[in-house]
């Protein structure tokens, strides 16, 4: 997992001149340089970094070169006594370290890359840990992770046991907050920020939050509040006018949702605004300076009336607005950040920078959607080496039945909020784009969005992750299930994702759906009864219903012909294979790996009957009265928690007095923790649901507890 | 000029140079996703940073080609063609056989009107031509990219003065009448330290 050539790293801050010789990867002799304050202009021939017109650009055409500066600093307080040269300086390095960190592990890259400059000067001006910086959604942090104290780590960054791709809180005092969805980072600064204030501190709070994240409801909420109470909170908004992701349609760079990109947009260009206000200053002085009251006043009213609409909007809340700022001039950065940190009673501050996403590395610039989310790339080119699978994503099948469908009825419209690319429903955009609908970050709309397309008719398909969907959840209960309307949620990301981690982990959609009343829960565990459940949810119309599904490729399951599925018969399961003694009923995709157990138990001279329930919500009653009667052992696995599938089981098996005879039952659910990061195989070890934990259930239910010993 | 409100969009990619002009045009965004789309249905590949929408007739290679002036022409020629092309492809007027044909005509006569008559934008457009790139409809292209340039310093200028404003403001923010939560707090501890 270490990546080859990383030399060890020592954690004390080094003198300069013995840094140089540590990283030699592929053993090229590079002439040492210290990148003093008396470097001239023959030695910088040599660095890897060149000032070229807008600032110093890393070069990455060789490997990965000596970054001098960088290897100064283990923590933001080594950072104080640079200067501004000297920060841009290491601006550039710490961007040439992210893209080769990034190129080994894989990741988030571009927005790191966007936001360099401003975790520069956060860090030079404010002093983290005691000064609070807040991320939103947090995968640009890995630049603010390498200046605190975790450069050495970076390699580990999203695997098993290493790293946080995002923020958390318990791997470092630096980072205040945990992040993965959106939007949340003004409403944590604002409860910082008070308690601050109530136990008489005076440290400063800064919350970063990107024009994306700003189209979600929460954002407006906790500026709302913020102008009302009026205390100190510094807030960044990080405008590069990429509001969906990944930032590209099918055929290019997506364009900004929603009127308000299009409000942020008008904010950098008003000449206008600078002449009034110099006219509104001379105004003033003529007054005389005792009337400094009116001329606040008039000023107040000057703003509101010549600025740019969008800034209004802000300063109507209740927050000051500066901007719009280059986000990539240090220089002007940490000015305006010095200022607002030294002034004693600013109030809510927002300062509005514009940056470039994937600035300063020419492969992330010039791709569509910018190299967002990245495998393992070159770093010379930015080619990425993904790797080449047998069968596509759950997702790509999802859209691609999904188009199937919309080309029968075209009362079929999609919906989802942001996520085009994850949710695959950049292909229906491509193929149906008056029907696809991108709402921004919205899931509370999306969901209620959908309830109203329903009521006239249409039929919506809302495609949101199942953590995601969390944030809807009340409009899901009280919009959709409580008045039985005809949505169609397919829930992508059910269960562990990998390196995304318990963030984006969508542990709990069965419990929370199937407790619903009206709606019908269903799981596929295979692409093939993914394409039938697709064409289920469209023919079902008197009632909400669900579909989930994982992260990962197919199993190579045989797929109807043209890729449309036939609605399956509500309510029925099936059974994948018969035996006796013990019945293992799976829901969803983890019937895979009971599957796999079955191969292991047939070792042992056991076969149990595997069963896929294929719907949580109505349960097969039959099929589960028939293996509770011919079978001693029933065993319920669910990539859940609990909550879901088994305790409906358990539940109905109550109910018809079935437990009370012999019938020895057990559920197998995701445990009662949050599973870290890692390889999806990994987490699903850790979650104990892989197949040798089943078989492993198995035979100590079986009474041969000695063979167990050998599956655990 | 509405060139202020344009909906920007940062990167150089020629084939997203076919946007709508003006943002009320555009009666919500879903409709603008659509426009896009259509062009690419109907469009080569993304190397031709033209419009690629067919009209009957050839493409003009310049705006002044399309407005039917020298490229000399004077303040009133220009005016006086746009008029002219206007009344001809207003949606209103044209046949009713034509009317995608003719609106499409028309706006592009407008856009090219809209880049002639500002001196600056005309003096931007002339010299790109001299260069040799023909983006005759893709006039925000290079205008915006040259507009960022300018902007940059302006915008120095004004966050410069946006923070004076608040410096002054937070000096009497927190008077007696302030009776906001923040400024409460702000004031016991003042007292207190």
């Amino acid at each position: 997992m270490a990546a080859p050539g990383l030399a060890i790293r020592v954690n004390y801050p080094t003198l300069q001149y013995l840094t140089a010789q540590k990283f030699n990867y592929g053993g090229r002799k590079l002439f040492f340089v210290k990148a003093s304050a008396g470097s001239t202009e023959a030695e910088e021939a040599n660095i890897i970094v060149r000032k070229e017109k807008y600032g110093w650009q890393p070069d990455f055409s060789g490997g990965m070169r000596p970054t001098p500066i960088l290897d100064t600093i283990n923590y933001p307080v080594h950072m104080k006594n640079l200067s501004v040269k000297e920060l841009e300086k290491l601006a550039a390095e710490l961007r040439a370290e992210i893209v080769h960190t990034v190129s080994k592990t894989g990741g988030h890259l571009s927005s790191s890359l966007g936001v360099v400059e401003l975790t520069v000067a956060l860090h030079q001006v404010f002093s983290a840990p005691e000064d609070k910086i807040i991320w939103d959604v947090g995968h640009q942090a890995y630049g603010h992770k390498i200046l605190t104290g975790r450069r050495s780590k970076m390699h580990t960054i999203r695997k098993t046991s290493g790293l946080a791709g995002f923020p958390k809180r318990e791997e470092s005092v630096y980072d205040a907050f945990g992040a993965g969805h959106s939007s949340t980072s003004i409403s944590a600064g604002l409860g910082m920020a008070v308690a601050r204030d109530l136990l008489g501190k005076d440290n400063s709070v800064v919350s970063v939050i990107g024009d994306g994240a700003m189209t979600a409801g929460q954002a407006y909420e906790a500026l709302n509040n913020a102008g009302f109470l009026d205390t100190n909170l510094i807030v960044v908004l990080n405008d590069n006018r990429q509001v969906s992701l990944p930032t590209a349609t099918l055929d290019g760079p997506a364009t900004p949702v929603g009127a308000l990109s299009r409000a942020l947009s008008k904010l950098q260009a008003s000449p206008k605004f600078r002449q009034l206000r110099e006219a509104a200053k001379g105004i003033t002085k003529q007054i005389g300076p005792q009337a400094h009251e009116v001329a606040a006043k008039f000023d107040e009213y000057a703003r509101g009336m010549i600025s740019s609409s969008g800034s209004t909007f802000f300063e109507e809340l209740g927050l000051y607005y500066i901007g719009p700022v280059d986000g990539h001039n240090i220089d002007d950065l940490v000015t305006i950040f010095q200022k607002v940190k030294t002034m004693p009673a600013p109030g809510p501050v927002l300062i509005h920078i514009i940056t470039e996403k994937g600035k300063g590395y020419p492969p992330a610039e010039a791709a569509a959607d910018r190299m967002h989310g990245v495998v393992k790339f070159d770093p010379k080119t930015g080619k990425q080496m993904k790797a080449k699978t047998p069968t596509l994503m759950y997702t790509q099948y999802f859209a691609e039945s999904l188009i199937k469908e919309a080309e029968a009825d075209n009362r079929i419209v999609a919906i989802h909020a942001a996520m085009g690319g994850g949710t695959g429903l950049n292909y229906f955009q491509k193929r149906f784009p008056e029907r696809c609908f991108d709402v921004g970050i919205a899931e509370q709309h999306a969901v209620t969005f959908a309830a109203g397309l329903a009521t006239e008719g249409l039929k919506p398909f809302c495609a949101i992750y199942s953590s995601f969907l969390q944030r809807g959840y009340d409009q899901v209960v009280h919009d959709v299930d409580l008045q039985k309307l005809p949505v169609r949620f397919a829930m992508d990301r059910a269960g562990l994702v990998g390196a995304d981690g318990p963030t984006h982990c969508g542990a709990f959609d069965v419990a929370y759906m199937a407790c619903l009343p009206n709606m019908i829960v269903m799981a596929p565990s295979d692409e093939a009864e993914l394409m039938h459940m697709v064409a289920t949810a469209a023919a079902i119309d008197d009632r909400p219903s669900c579909f989930r599904f994982p992260r990962g490729n197919g199993v190579g399951a045989v797929l109807p012909p043209d890729y449309k599925g036939t609605p399956l018969e509500i309510g029925k399961g099936r059974i994948l294979r018969e035996g006796n003694r013990v019945a293992i009923l799976g829901f969803g995709s983890v019937v895979q790996q009971c599957l796999g157990a079955a191969e292991m138990l047939k070792s042992h001279n056991i076969l149990p009957t595997i069963a896929d329930a294929r719907f949580c919500k109505p349960l097969d009653a039959d099929l589960i009265r028939r293996l509770a009667k011919e079978h001693e052992i029933l065993i319920t696995v669910e990539e859940g928690s609990i909550g879901g599938f088994g305790s409906h089981i358990s539940h109905f098996l109550t109910l018809h007095g079935i437990l009370d005879g012999p019938l020895k039952l057990r559920s197998m659910v995701l445990p009662d923790r949050y599973i870290d990061q890692g390889a999806p195989q990994d987490q699903i070890e850790e979650a104990g649901l892989s197949s040798r934990h089943i078989c492993a259930t198995v035979l100590s239910l079986l009474g041969t507890p000695k063979e167990v010993v050998n599956f655990v | 000029m509405c060139c202020n409100s344009a909906v920007i969009i940062p990167r150089p990619d020629p084939c997203f140079s076919f946007l709508p002009t003006r943002p009320d045009i555009i009666p919500f965004p879903a409709s603008v996703s659509f426009r896009i789309r259509t062009v690419f249905h109907h469009g080569p590949s993304k190397s031709i940073p033209n419009d690629t929408v067919q009209f009957s007739g050839s493409d003009p290679a310049t705006l002044y080609d399309l407005l039917g002036i020298p490229k000399t022409g004077t303040l009133l020629e220009i005016k006086q063609a746009y008029k002219q092309l206007a009344r001809k492809y207003h949606p209103d007027v044209s046949p009713l056989d034509r009317v995608e044909e003719y609106t499409k005509m028309f706006i592009r006569v407008q856009e090219a009107y809209e880049t002639l008559s500002d001196p600056r934008r005309r003096a931007l457009y002339d010299r790109d031509m001299a260069k040799g790139i023909h983006l005759a409809f893709s006039a925000r292209r290079f205008f915006e990219f040259d507009e960022q340039m300018e902007d940059k310093s302006e915008w120095k200028s004004r966050w410069q003065s946006q923070l004076s404003h608040l410096k002054k403001r937070s000096m009497y923010k927190d008077s007696g009448d302030n009776m906001s939560w923040g400024a409460k707090m702000r004031r016991q501890r003042n007292e207190s330290s």
